[in-house]
C-alpha cells in the first residue's frame, strides 16, 4: 500500500522522481494557450480535466514531440494511443511500409520525427531492404522499443560499436545522437570473424549501464534471459530479441500480450456502435479520442496522406467542439 | 471516454472555427481571447501577471505543497481529485445564486472537512494532523451563534467516514458507540483528532483483515473453515494482548513476533491437525471478529 521511499525522498527528487512539475508546468502552457476555456468554466475545472487526462493517457495525443517523449507515462500513453487508434490496420492484416507507418504516427503527432520511425523499422527488417512491408504487430512491439528505451538503445549502439572494434568495452562511454554510426557493418574482408559480438560480453556492459543509466532501461534480468540464450549476435538481433520478448512488454506495461493485439472487446464494440452513428451526423459523441483519429473508413495504403491528416484533425477539432456539453455528465 | 483538454495550437483554429459556429447562439460567448495574438505582442512578464491576477499562481502554489505534504503515490491523480473537489467548492459552480439552506451547508462543510482527512495517510502524522485540524476548523466555522464542533456533526462524519470506508455497518458500530459523543457536547480538537484517527485505523484494520480471510476462503464456497479462522484469529488476539503488559517498543516487536509468518503457521498448523466438522466461517463473521479484537483496545471517549 505504502512505498516508504518516497517518503524520505528530498521534496525535489520526489517532484522529479514522478515528474510532477513537467506536469503542472505543461497545465500552466496549456492554460495559456486556452485562455477562453477557463472564462467560461474556471481554472478549477481546467486542471481537473487536465490532470484527468494525464492519468487516462489522453493527454499526449496531438502533441507536439518534445512533450511526448518527456516522460515514460508519456511514452507509454503514446504507444498505448498509437496501438488504439490503429489496431483496425493490424486486424485487416495489411502489410505498410515504413513511411505508411510514419504517416500514421503523424496522426496522432504531427512533428513525429522521422529517424525515430527509421529506427524502429530497422528492428524489424534487421536494417534490410528498408523499403518492405511490415505487418501492424511487427513494427508497433519494435516500435515500443526503440521509442520507449529511445536513450537506453543510443548508448547500447555505442557499447555494440566499441565491442565489435575490440575496443576496452569498460571504458566510459558517451552516448552520441549520430544515429548513422552503428550501421557501419564489419569490413566484409574479414570473413573469418563470425558476425556480431559475444553475448556474455555485452551482458556485462550492459549490466554496467542498466546500474548508471538515468534513463529508463528494461530490467537486467530480462536482458540477461535474452543474451543467455546465445553465443554471439548483432546488434539487431538483440534489438529484435527484446522488442519480441513478452516480458518486457509486461514490464513496460503500455501495450497487452501479442496474443490479445487484436482483442479488445469493448473497443470493438464501441467502434461498432460509432460507425452505425456515423453515416449523416457528424457531429455525434465523438467524444472518445480513439475514434476521432479513426476515420470511417480504414486508411487505405494508396490514398493515405497529408490529405486524409488533415481530414482527421478535422474530425478531432469537432469532437472537441462537441464534448463541452458531454463533459457534464463525466466529471 | 476523456475529452482531449488540451489541442495542439494548430488544431485549434479549427477548433475556435468549430466552436464559434457550435456556440452562436450562446449569448455570454465570449471570443476574442486568441492567445497567439495577444502573446505575439505580450511579455513574459505579462503572462506571469495573467497568471497572479486570475490565481492561477496561488492555486498551483497551494497545490504544490498539499502534493509535498501528503506525498501520494500516485500524484497526478492526487492533483486532479485536488482540482475537482475545488471546482465543487467553487461559488462559480452549482447553485451559487441563492444562499444554500442550512443543511446543505451543513453537508457541504461535512464534505470539505472529509476531504482533507483524506488527503493524507494517517501514517504520515505531520501531515495527517495538519489535515484534521483543517477539518475541525472547517467544521467549527459554522456562522452559527458559537462556534465550534458538536456531538451532532462529529458522529455524522464518523459515520460518513464508515460508510466510505466500505467496512461493514455491523463491523464499525462497536466502534462508533465507543467514540461517540453525545449531540450537544462540544468537542475539543484532541478528541476530534483521536477519533478521527482510531476511525481511519480501524479501517485500514478491517481491509486487511479483509485480505487475510480472502487468504483463507474457499474460492468455491465463498466460506473459510472455522477451525483456521479461529486460529488465525486467536493468533491476532495473543499478539494484541502481548501489547498490554510491556513497554512500548518491546511489545511491538513480540506482537510483530507472534504475528510472522511462523507463528502464525504453526497455530495454523495446530488448527488443521485438531481439525474437527464444524459449520464454515463467513466474511462478515470474521471481520466482524477480527474487529472486536481491536475494538477492544479502544479506550471509550470521556
Amino acid at each position: 500500500m505504502l512505498s516508504p521511499e518516497r517518503l524520505a525522498l528530498p521534496d525535489y527528487d520526489y517532484l522529479a522522481q514522478r515528474h510532477v512539475l513537467t506536469y503542472m508546468e505543461d497545465a500552466v502552457c496549456q492554460l495559456l494557450e486556452n485562455k477562453e476555456d477557463i472564462s467560461q468554466h474556471g481554472i478549477a475545472r481546467f486542471f481537473t480535466e487536465y490532470f484527468n487526462s494525464v492519468c487516462q493517457g489522453t493527454h499526449i495525443l496531438f502533441r507536439e514531440f518534445s512533450f511526448i517523449q518527456a516522460t515514460p507515462h508519456n511514452r507509454a500513453s503514446f504507444l498505448r494511443a498509437f496501438w488504439r487508434c490503429f489496431r483496425t490496420v493490424g486486424k485487416n492484416g495489411d502489410l505498410l511500409t515504413m513511411k505508411e507507418y510514419h504517416c500514421l504516427l503523424q496522426l496522432l503527432c504531427p512533428d513525429f520525427p522521422l529517424e525515430l520511425t527509421q529506427k524502429a523499422a530497422r528492428i524489424v527488417l534487421m536494417d534490410d531492404a528498408m523499403d518492405c512491408l511490415m505487418s501492424f504487430s511487427d513494427f508497433l512491439f519494435a516500435f515500443q522499443i526503440q521509442f520507449y528505451y529511445s536513450e537506453f538503445l543510443e548508448s547500447v549502439a555505442a557499447i555494440y560499436q566499441d565491442l565489435l572494434s575490440g575496443k576496452n568495452p569498460n571504458t566510459v562511454i558517451v552516448p552520441t545522437s549520430s544515429s548513422g554510426q552503428h550501421r557501419q557493418r564489419p569490413a566484409v574482408g574479414e570473413a573469418s570473424m563470425p558476425e556480431g559480438v559475444e553475448a556474455s560480453l555485452f551482458y556485462q556492459c550492459l549490466e554496467n549501464l542498466c546500474d548508471r543509466h538515468k534513463y529508463s532501461c528494461p530490467p537486467p534480468a530480462l536482458i540477461k534471459e535474452v543474451l543467455s540464450n546465445v553465443q554471439r549476435l548483432t546488434f539487431y538481433g538483440f534489438l529484435m530479441a527484446l522488442s519480441k520478448h513478452h516480458g518486457i512488454n509486461q514490464a513496460l506495461g503500455a501495450l497487452p500480450d501479442k496474443a490479445d493485439l487484436m482483442h479488445d472487446p469493448a473497443m470493438d464494440e464501441e467502434l461498432e456502435r460509432l460507425l452505425a452513428q456515423i453515416p449523416g451526423l457528424v457531429n455525434s459523441v465523438t467524444a472518445s479520442a480513439e475514434a476521432s483519429c479513426l476515420p470511417s473508413r480504414t486508411p487505405h495504403r494508396v490514398g493515405f496522406s497529408w490529405r486524409s491528416l488533415h481530414h482527421a484533425r478535422k474530425v478531432d477539432a469537432e469532437s472537441d467542439g462537441s464534448t463541452e456539453e458531454t463533459d457534464e455528465s463525466e466529471t | 471516454m476523456a475529452a482531449i483538454p488540451v489541442p495542439l495550437p494548430s488544431v485549434k483554429m479549427a477548433a475556435v472555427e468549430k466552436r464559434r459556429s457550435v456556440v452562436v447562439t450562446a449569448a455570454n460567448f465570449t471570443d476574442g481571447t486568441r492567445p497567439s495574438v495577444s502573446r505575439a505582442a505580450a511579455t513574459t512578464e505579462s503572462e506571469e501577471d495573467f497568471l497572479r491576477q486570475v490565481g492561477v499562481t496561488d492555486m498551483l502554489r497551494a497545490a504544490l505543497l498539499k502534493v509535498l505534504e501528503a506525498r501520494p503515490e500516485e500524484p497526478i491523480s492526487f492533483l486532479a481529485h485536488y482540482f475537482e473537489n475545488m471546482g465543487l467548492r467553487s461559488p462559480a459552480n452549482g447553485g451559487a445564486g441563492e444562499p444554500p439552506g442550512q443543511l446543505l451547508l451543513q453537508q457541504q462543510r461535512l464534505g470539505r472537512a472529509l476531504w482533507h482527512l483524506r488527503l493524507a495517510h494517517y501514517s504520515q502524522r505531520t501531515a495527517f494532523n495538519n489535515n484534521v485540524g483543517v477539518a475541525y476548523e472547517c467544521l467549527s466555522a459554522s456562522g452559527r451563534k458559537k462556534p465550534g464542533l458538536d456531538g451532532r456533526t462529529y458522529s455524522e462524519l464518523l459515520k460518513r467516514i464508515c460508510r466510505d470506508g466500505e467496512a461493514p455497518e455491523e463491523v464499525v458500530a462497536p466502534l462508533l458507540r465507543k467514540i461517540q459523543c453525545r449531540d450537544h457536547e462540544a468537542i475539543p480538537l484532541g478528541v476530534f483528532r483521536t477519533g478521527m484517527l482510531t476511525c481511519f485505523v480501524l479501517l485500514e484494520f478491517v481491509a486487511r483483515a479483509g485480505a487475510l480471510y480472502r487468504l483463507l476462503e474457499d474460492p468455491a464456497l465463498a466460506t473459510a473453515d472455522r477451525c483456521m479462522g479461529q486460529a488465525v484469529l486467536d493468533t491476532l488476539e495473543g499478539a494484541l494482548q502481548a501489547s498490554d503488559s510491556a513497554a512500548a517498543p518491546a511489545r511491538y516487536l513480540e506482537a510483530g513476533w507472534r504475528l510472522g509468518p511462523d507463528s502464525l503457521a504453526q497455530a495454523m498448523d495446530r488448527a488443521l491437525v485438531a481439525r474437527r466438522p464444524s459449520s464454515p466461517m463467513t466474511r462478515e463473521e470474521f471481520l466482524e471478529k477480527a474487529a472486536a479484537l481491536f475494538i477492544a483496545k479502544v479506550k471509550p471517549v470521556g
